[in-house]
C-alpha cells in the first residue's frame, strides 16, 4: 500500500519536474516501453484470416498517435470556431470523432503509399503530411493554404495524398487508376481508396469494384461508416449495410473504427494482401462523426444529442488510447495533459497565421487552368478585363 | 444581453476619433443601448470612412475576442473585407401582383416549388417526387409537407446516386406516370448526364413516336450562391442546350417558377428545371394559391425600351434590371429588358425583334464564357439581324475558369462589369 503510495507520489512529482535523475527512478518503476492489447475480432468475408486479434504498442508510437489524434481533434473544433466567425466561408466538413480512422490509417501504410478520399478530408491531409497551418490557412482561402487558396475545405493535396474530392463517390474510380500505376511501376505501393457510407451507393464506386478485381489492383477500399450519409442513417439508404460485403467479389473486413490500434493492425493486414498481388480488398471502418455533415448541419435532426453524447461517452477514440495507455503505464496522465497544451498552442498558432496571412492576388484567378501552353488570356465578364493564364 | 462593450473595445472599434469614446463610455454604463449603439458606431465609422487596413485588423480582433455576433451584426455592412461579400451582387425585383388567377399568397422561391408540387400531385394521381433527401423536406425546403400530405410511396428518398435517380425517373416516365426527380445541386447532374442526354432526349426519336418519357421532370438548385465554390455554384444549361430532345428552363422569380414548373410537368417532353438556389430565399413574391401555366418557350419583355436589348434568365434577370435603371439614369440610354426564361428551345423571335428594334445586345450569365448559352444568341442574332446591329452583341458572362472558391466575387458578371459593357457598346 505504502509503496503504491510512493510510486504514485514520484508518478505525480516526476511528471510535473522531468528532472533527469528523478526520470531514471521513474522509468524503472513506472512507465512501460511496450505493452500488448487486444482487439475485436474483424468481421471477415471471403476470407480465411484475418487482422491479428493481439497488438503491440511501444511507448513512442502510443504517444505519436495520442497527439496526432489530439492534433486533428483540436484543429476540426478550431475550423468549426473560424466558420463561426466568418474566417472560413462556403462548406466545411469536420471529421472529429473519426480521428482513429485517419491516424490509424496512416501508421499501417508506408509514407510512400497513396491514399484518396472525400471531402470530410483535414483529418488525413495531416495524417499524410500537411501541416496545421497549411490546412487553416487553405480553410481560410489564404496564400499560405496548400493548394494556395483556391481550393478550400474539400481540395487539399500533399504528395501521395490526392485529395479532398467533392463530387461523392468520384474518388472511387480515381483510387483504382493510382492502383494500377502502382502495378505498372512494380514498386509495392497500394492505394487506399475512402468513400463514405452514403457514397458506397454510387455506381462508380461498384465500377471501381470491377475494375480493380478484374486487374488484381493494389487497391484498398475503406468504407468510412459513420452511419449517416449527411442525414440519411444507413438503413433508410442501402439495401445491405454490411459494407464490407457490397464488394461481392472481393474480400471484405470489418473494423472498429474507434480503435486506433485496430485500424492500423487491419490496414497493415489490408495493405499486405494487396502487396502481395492477391489483388484489391474491401475494408470497413464502423465510426462515427459527432459533428453534423457540415457545417450547417446541426447533426442533432437526425439523430438524438443521447446517441452523439453516448458515443462520446463509451467509445470516443482519444479517450480509448489514453485509457489504455494509462492503465498498462505507458505514459502518465500529466504526460498526456502536457501533449494537450502543447497541441493546443500549435493550433492556436496555426489559426493566428490562417487568419491573418494575406489572401491569394486576383492574378491568380486565371492561373492553372491549363499546363504548358502559351499563356493566354482568360476572357470572361467583359472583354476589356482579362486575366492571364499561367501553366 | 452580451458581455458590455467596453470603452477601451469601443476604442478599437472606430479608432481615431476622439469624442466617440467618451460616448461610448458613457452608453457602456447603460446596457439598454448597446446593441443601437453598435449601428451607431458602425454608421459613424462608415462615415468616417474606416475602411482602412489597420482598422480592418482591429475588426478582425475584435470578432476574435468571441463578442457576441449580435453585436457585431449591425456593424457588418461596413468596411470589414471578409464581411463585405455577404452583401447580395442582386436586388430582387418583385413582379407586381397577378391578378387573373385568382386569390394570391406571399411566397418566396421555394415555398412556390412546394406549392407547384402540391398542386401537380393532388391533380395527377401518378405523380411522384424522389430524389435525395426529399422526403423531410429538402436540403432546400422545397418538398416539405408533400409527403405527409400524398404518402410515402409518392415522396420518398433514394440513395446518393444521380444516375440511378434520373434512370430510374426515365423508366417511370416510360410507362406514363408523371416523374418528378430532384437532383440536389446542378453541380451534380453530371453522373446522370448520360441518361439524360443518350436516353431521355432520344427517347421519342429512336422509337418513331412509340415509346417516350415525357412526364419526366428533373429539377435541380442552380446558379451562385455567395459561397458555394467549385461545385455548389455551377450553372449547367449551356451542357444540355446542345441536345435536342430536352426542355430546360429557367425561372427568375417565384411567380414564374410555380407556373413555369407547372408547364414543365405537364409538358409532353423530358424537362429540366433550374432553380436559382440564391433566391430561394431572397425572392419573395405574391404568387396564386390555385395551379396556372406560364407557357414554355417565349420570353418575356419586362421593360420596352428602344436603345439597347438586354437578355439574361434566372438570377441575373435582376442585375441586368438593376443595369437598365442605372443606365437610364446615367446614361439617357432606354433598355429593353428581356428574360429568356426557356433555354431550350429558345424564343428567337422575341429577342430578334428586339434586336431590330434597338440594334444593340448584351447577354449576360454566370456560365463560363467559353460555349455559354450567350454564344448561341450571338450567333443567330447576327444571322438574322446583321444588317441591323449598331455595335457587336457583347456577352458579359463569367471567366473561363471553374467556379472560384475564394474569387467569387471577381468572378460573377455584376452589375458593374454589365454596365461598363453596356456604356461601351453605346459609344462604339
Amino acid at each position: 500500500m505504502r509503496k503504491m503510495l510512493a510510486a504514485a507520489v514520484s508518478r505525480v512529482l516526476s511528471g510535473v519536474t522531468q528532472k533527469p535523475a528523478s526520470r531514471v527512478l521513474v522509468a524503472s518503476c513506472n512507465y512501460s516501453k511496450v505493452a500488448t492489447f487486444p482487439i475485436k475480432k474483424c468481421d471477415l468475408y471471403r476470407l480465411e484470416e484475418g487482422p491479428p486479434v493481439t497488438t503491440v504498442l511501444t511507448r513512442e508510437d502510443g504517444l505519436k498517435y495520442y497527439r496526432m489524434m489530439q492534433t486533428v481533434r483540436r484543429m476540426e473544433l478550431k475550423a468549426d470556431q473560424l466558420y463561426k466567425q466568418k474566417f472560413i466561408r462556403g462548406f466545411c466538413h469536420l471529421c472529429d470523432g473519426q480521428e482513429a480512422c485517419c491516424v490509424g490509417l496512416e501508421a499501417g501504410i508506408n509514407p510512400t503509399d497513396h491514399v484518396i478520399t472525400s471531402y470530410r478530408a483535414h483529418g488525413l491531409c495531416y495524417t499524410r503530411g500537411l501541416s496545421v497551418r497549411s490546412i487553416l490557412s487553405e480553410l481560410t482561402g489564404r496564400r499560405g493554404g496548400c493548394a494556395k487558396g483556391k481550393g478550400g475545405s474539400m481540395h487539399m493535396y500533399v504528395k501521395n495524398f490526392y485529395g479532398g474530392n467533392g463530387i461523392v463517390g468520384a474518388q472511387g474510380p480515381l483510387g483504382a487508376g493510382v492502383a494500377l500505376a502502382c502495378k505498372y511501376k512494380g514498386n509495392k505501393e497500394v492505394c487506399l481508396t475512402l468513400y463514405g457510407d452514403g457514397a458506397a451507393n454510387q455506381g462508380q464506386i461498384a465500377e471501381a469494384h470491377n475494375m480493380a478485381a478484374l486487374w488484381k489492383l493494389p487497391c484498398v477500399f475503406i468504407c468510412e461508416n459513420n452511419l449517416y450519409g449527411m442525414g440519411t442513417s444507413v438503413e433508410r439508404a442501402a439495401a445491405s449495410t454490411d459494407y464490407y460485403k457490397r464488394g461481392h467479389f472481393l474480400p471484405g473486413l470489418k473494423v472498429d473504427g474507434m480503435d486506433v490500434l485496430g485500424v492500423r493492425e487491419a490496414t497493415k493486414f489490408a495493405a499486405d494482401y494487396c502487396r502481395s498481388g492477391k489483388g484489391p480488398i474491401v475494408m470497413e471502418l464502423q465510426t462515427y462523426r459527432y459533428h453534423g455533415h457540415s457545417m450547417s448541419d446541426p447533426g442533432i435532426s437526425y439523430r438524438s444529442r443521447e446517441e452523439v453524447q453516448n458515443v462520446r461517452r463509451k467509445s470516443d477514440p482519444i479517450m480509448l488510447l489514453k485509457d489504455r495507455m494509462v492503465n498498462s503505464k505507458l505514459a502518465t496522465i500529466e504526460e498526456l495533459k502536457e501533449i494537450d497544451v502543447e497541441v493546443r498552442k500549435e493550433i492556436e498558432d496555426a489559426a493566428q497565421f490562417a487568419t491573418t496571412d494575406t489572401e491569394p492576388p486576383l492574378e491568380e484567378l486565371g492561373h492553372h487552368i491549363y499546363c504548358d501552353t502559351p499563356p493566354f488570356e482568360v476572357r470572361g465578364a467583359n472583354q476589356w478585363i482579362k486575366f492571364k493564364s499561367l501553366g | 444581453m452580451g458581455p458590455p462593450l467596453g470603452s477601451n473595445q469601443c476604442r478599437s472599434l472606430i479608432g481615431a476619433p476622439p469624442c466617440l469614446p467618451a460616448v461610448c463610455g458613457s452608453v457602456a454604463r447603460n446596457p439598454g443601448l448597446q446593441v443601437g449603439m453598435a449601428a451607431f458606431v458602425a454608421t459613424a465609422g462608415r462615415l468616417l470612412g474606416l475602411r482602412a487596413a489597420g482598422t480592418e485588423g482591429r475588426w478582425r480582433r475584435l470578432r476574435g475576442a468571441g463578442l457576441r455576433r449580435a453585436l457585431l451584426q449591425p456593424a457588418s455592412a461596413t468596411g470589414d473585407a471578409a464581411q463585405r461579400r455577404q452583401v447580395a451582387h442582386f436586388t430582387f425585383q418583385p413582379d407586381p401582383e397577378p391578378r387573373e388567377y385568382g386569390q394570391t399568397q406571399k411566397m418566396n422561391l421555394f415555398q412556390a416549388i412546394t406549392s407547384a408540387l402540391d398542386n401537380s400531385l393532388a391533380k395527377d394521381p401518378t405523380a411522384v417526387i424522389f430524389g435525395e433527401d426529399v422526403a423531410f423536406g429538402g436540403v432546400f425546403r422545397c418538398t416539405v409537407g408533400l409527403r405527409d400530405k400524398y404518402g410515402k410511396d409518392r415522396v420518398f428518398n433514394t440513395p446518393l446516386c444521380e444516375q440511378g435517380i434520373v434512370g430510374f425517373g426515365i423508366g417511370i416516365a416510360v410507362t406514363g406516370a408523371t416523374a418528378i426527380a430532384e437532383i440536389q445541386f446542378a453541380d451534380y447532374i453530371f453522373p446522370a448526364f448520360d441518361q439524360i442526354v443518350n436516353e431521355a432526349a432520344k427517347y421519342r426519336y429512336r422509337s418513331g413516336d412509340l415509346f417516350n418519357c415525357g412526364s419526366l421532370t428533373i429539377r435541380a438548385p442552380w446558379g451562385c450562391v455567395g459561397h458555394g465554390a467549385l461545385y455548389h455554384s455551377q450553372s449547367p444549361e449551356a451542357f444540355f442546350a446542345h441536345c435536342p430532345g430536352i426542355k430546360v428552363v429557367v425561372p427568375r422569380s417565384p411567380f414564374q417558377a410555380k407556373g413555369l414548373l407547372l408547364s414543365c410537368i405537364e409538358d409532353k417532353n423530358p424537362c429540366i428545371f433550374f432553380e436559382p438556389k440564391i433566391l430561394y430565399r431572397a425572392a419573395v413574391e405574391q404568387v396564386p394559391v390555385e395551379p396556372y401555366n406560364i407557357p414554355l418557350s417565349q420570353a418575356e419583355v419586362i421593360q420596352e425600351g428602344s436603345d439597347v436589348t438586354l437578355v439574361a434568365w434566372g438570377t441575373q434577370v435582376h442585375v441586368i434590371r438593376e443595369v437598365a435603371s442605372m443606365a437610364q439614369e446615367k446614361l439617357g440610354v432606354s433598355c429593353e429588358v428581356i428574360d429568356l426564361k426557356t433555354i431550350l428551345p429558345w424564343d428567337m423571335d422575341t429577342v430578334c425583334k428586339s434586336v431590330i428594334k434597338t440594334g444593340r445586345l448584351l447577354i449576360s450569365h454566370e456560365a463560363p464564357l467559353t460555349g455559354g448559352f450567350a454564344s448561341e444568341i450571338s450567333s443567330t442574332v447576327q444571322e438574322e439581324c446583321f444588317l441591323n446591329l449598331e455595335a457587336p452583341i457583347s456577352r458579359v458572362c463569367g471567366y473561363d475558369t471553374p467556379f472560384p472558391h475564394i474569387f467569387e466575387p471577381f468572378y460573377i458578371p455584376d452589375k458593374w462589369k454589365c454596365y461598363d459593357a453596356l456604356r461601351k457598346m453605346i459609344n462604339y
